[in-house]
């Protein structure tokens, strides 16, 4: 990651995107963990003290922004990281900061997920860059990942306005080889000068000053992008082109490279300020243009709108005439068909083969996510569900929210525990408006440490401001789980594994206003149960912290106990561990349950659920 | 000069899927290729289906393969050899480890697997020509019980026309994969390679 100017290495798109911070001379780097943006971070996090860097995890996407607002006001640059949803989150922020002026550079990373490898929204983006008027580089490769960050750095500090970077989960998390190029020194600058006319706005009149300025920095830029980013390659003489962006590129690449098809390229790599001259080189000689990209017409219908400025006919093929989809990630065969539309070729289609195909995949059993062997959500959820049978209640007549990470899992068979899942935090608003709305049943929200520090303390206040009875169920792991254990403030660490003072969520829930709060340990059944039970009958807020490490985390600092044992002559073969638990280090051997020695972690959920007391473990 | 050559890594979360991709990747990398490794992270650990898609040479652009163009399909997993049959075609070379990861709903009764015969059988009426290999058990009695992922690919390199050298795989399985592990891995490659050495 150090390597100097010229070496070549295979790197992942996010670690481009690191290395191009590197390169940059980047003074801190911070984000909020989002798959697929998680690796910048974690990558920056282990070569920062060799760097020079300050790398930090934030605990959400808006306090990462802020930071970053602060360093570039600070006179320093500063790499800003999250995933689409996270850009959400820092929108108020990053809208505000856009209408001032930076004396640090200041880039913004900010990673999309078509075709929903992580779950969420397949939201795009790119319209982002029309709302909050920013310069926007949209990456195909990790070459260009790395590229991006450095360029990025040079348009913030020369026109003095954040510039946002935006891959895609196939870009972020697929490799290609990178060209290193110079690790830059840069010097820090001195802080900003106060001027409240820049750096504020309070008053509509700066404002006004501001957005014009705004647009005018942001279409300054189009030179520049059509040289550094965008391509166009047009003979003349060719009537067909295609304008593509993103990861579509490479499958653009691959069809024209397979088809030997002669059409006019445009590669788009600046979605703001589009490369406007060259669009309009492009549409002024072709006369069928195909617009290539994923998820939204965001390019397509400005290429429309160019063309209606003209008096010329070009028909435009993309999604609106369903050339191509809105929904799923794009690949090769989807982008074949639409150049071979564009060219008037011939797909050639064997239907006999994809009938094989079809009918070979169709053996494949699904393979659902179950929580891991050793997880403590696994406790959370049985006692939660044993409680409200307890107190007479059907599973269907107690309305849990789930939350975004690893406690949503428990919407699974066999737990089918969580009815909905909105957004970080949302859990215990929603269990408040629940309540508002007159629902008289007890209603739980389940949510996980590292999602209650992002978005889940104002609703707690809430909660208890308003004297809402609902029961605020913290299953606490201590690290965020989903994205790969990045540390958060219940850890104990810091981003460079540096040991912090915890901060503990029933001293904030306590601070909050909520009076009820009980700590229990998830792989306690009873007092787990018994702590669910007392907060569903409380007639006020409670809160409840089930707390044990993850699982794959304690194994990996050797803290999991030994595997659990079946006793043959005791196992009826009931399978009722195997059925209420869903654990994968369990087997089933001649009608017995058996537990994997590898995989078990020795909980010992199975040995307190067990009928027969077949089972010994959990000596933990 | 290779032109381009489609490697799909079909496995279950945990197996090692990821890791054989990062090996293949780093010894085409040392042999001067150029490369195109898509896939995607996160369901890794947990037991889901895992696809690693690894492309070499110069015609290698989108990180994807093309449906029906796959030439060497390393399968970790029976099942997961036929649930990415979408890339297959008559040219690939398909590599099963027969030990099969059941979900649980087919452990409880409530869903179906297949059998490797109904497997291959399918995988055959594409046109693929298949190698059965016992990786899980080569990798145990070669007292490398976390190794069946390099089992298989030194199956792979039993066929005579892998693009890739001798030379780079055990460099990259050095330089890839940590040290303390890295004679397991050594045997079990070796245990792989003769499985399907002519």
């Amino acid at each position: 990651m150090l390597d100097e100017e010229g070496s070549h290495k295979l790197l992942m798109g996010n670690e481009a995107v690191a290395r191009g911070a590197i390169e940059a001379g980047v003074h801190v780097a911070v984000g909020y963990p989002g798959t697929p943006s998680t690796e910048v971070i974690e990558t920056l996090s282990r070569y920062a003290e060799q760097a020079g860097m300050h790398v930090e995890w934030a605990v959400n996407e808006k306090v990462a922004f802020d930071i970053g607002a602060g360093v570039s006001y600070g006179g320093a640059r500063c790499l800003v990281t999250m995933k689409s949803a996270g850009l959400n989150v820092a929108s108020d922020s990053i809208v505000s900061v856009a209408y001032g002026d930076l004396v640090g550079g200041l880039v913004i990373y900010v990673a999309d997920d078509p075709g929903l490898h992580a779950g969420m929204e397949e939201e795009d983006s790119r319209v982002f860059a029309a709302l909050s008027l920013l310069p926007m580089l949209d990456v195909s490769d990790s070459q260009e990942s790395k590229d991006a960050v450095v360029k990025a750095f040079e348009y913030s500090e020369q026109h003095s306005v954040p510039v946002i970077v935006r891959s895609t989960s196939r870009v972020a998390h697929g490799k290609s080889p990178v060209e290193t190029g110079p690790i830059q020194k840069v010097p820090r600058k001195p802080h900003l000068a106060r001027d409240i006319s820049v750096f504020t706005r309070a008053s509509p009149v700066w404002c006004k000053q501001q957005h014009t300025r705004l647009i005018e920095k942001t279409k300054a830029l189009v030179p520049s992008v059509e040289t550094d980013f965008n391509r166009l390659k047009m003979k003349k003489g060719q009537r067909h082109g295609v304008v593509a962006s993103g990861v579509s590129w490479n499958y653009l690449m691959d069809a024209l490279s397979r088809h030997g098809v002669d059409v006019a390229t445009l590669k788009i790599g600046s979605v703001n300020p589009l490369p406007v001259n060259q669009l309009r080189e492009l549409i002024g000689q072709v006369d069928r243009l195909l617009a290539v990209e994923e998820l939204e017409p965001y390019i397509e219908l400005r290429i429309k709108a160019m063309v209606a400025d003209t008096d010329r006919k070009v028909k435009v093929l993309g999604k609106q005439d369903g050339t191509l989809p809105s929904v799923g990630e794009y690949d090769y065969d989807l982008v074949e068909e639409a150049v071979l539309k564009l060219t008037g070729g011939e797909k050639r289609c064997d239907d006999e083969l994809a009938a094989r195909q079809a009918e070979a995949s169709s053996l494949a059993p699904r393979r659902s996510l179950p929580f891991c062997p050793g997880c403590p959500h696994r406790g959370s959820y049985i006692a939660l569900n044993q409680a409200i049978k307890e107190l007479g209640y059907k599973q269907d007549e107690v309305i849990v929210t789930g939350d975004i990470g690893c406690t949503i899992l428990g919407m699974h068979p066999p737990f089918n525990s969580c009815w909905n899942e909105v957004s970080m935090g949302a859990s215990i608003g929603v269990t408040i408006g629940l309540k508002q709305a007159g629902v008289e049943n007890p209603v739980v929200a389940t949510i996980g440490d590292s999602t209650f520090f992002h978005a889940g303390m104002p609703p707690a206040v809430n909660a208890a401001w308003g004297d809402t009875p609902v029961v605020i169920a913290v299953l606490d792991n201590e690290i965020t789980g989903m994205t790969g254990h990045q540390p958060n403030p219940a850890s104990g660490y810091n981003a460079l594994r540096k040991p912090v003072p915890r901060i503990k969520i029933e001293e904030i829930l306590g601070a909050a206003g909520i009076k009820k709060i009980k700590v229990v340990d998830p792989f306690d059944l009873e007092e787990s149960k018994e702590a669910f039970k007392e907060a569903l009958q409380h007639d006020g807020p409670s809160a409840i912290v089930l707390r044990r490490m993850c699982a794959l985390v304690a194994r990996r600092q050797r803290l999991t106990g030994p595997p659990s044992h079946v006793d043959g002559e005791k196992c009826t073969g009931c399978l009722h561990c195997v059925r209420t638990l869903s654990c994968p280090a369990m087997e089933i051997r001649e009608g017995k349950m058996e537990i994997n020695q590898n995989t078990c972690e020795g909980c010992g959920l199975c040995a307190q659920i067990c009928p027969f007391q077949a089972i010994e473990g959990g000596d933990q | 000069m290779v032109k381009e050559h489609n490697i799909l890594i079909s496995s279950v979360g945990g197996q090692g899927g990821i890791t054989l991709s990062r090996v293949i990747a780093n010894a085409a990398m040392i042999q001067g290729l150029n490369i195109r490794v898509g896939e995607t992270l996160g369901m890794a650990q947990r037991g889901g289906a895992v696809q690693s898609h690894v492309r070499l040479g110069e015609d290698a652009h989108g990180s994807i393969i093309p449906s029906g163009g796959a030439d060497v399909l390393l399968a970790l997993e029976p099942s997961e050899a036929a649930r990415v049959s979408k890339y297959l075609g008559s040219q690939t070379r398909v590599i099963i480890n027969t030990a099969p990861t059941y979900p649980i709903p087919v452990m409880l009764g409530q869903a179906a697997y297949p059998s490797l015969d109904e497997i291959t059988g399918a995988l055959e009426a594409i046109g693929c020509e298949i190698f059965v290999v016992d990786a899980s058990r080569i990798a145990r009695e070669t007292e490398a019980p976390r190794s069946l992922n390099i089992a298989v690919l030194g199956a792979y390199m039993a066929l005579s026309e892998a693009v890739l050298t001798e030379d780079t795989v055990k460099e990259s399985l050095r330089k890839t994969l940590p040290a303390r592990y890295l004679e397991q891995n050594l045997r079990a490659y070796e245990g792989g390679r003769q499985a399907l050495a002519i």
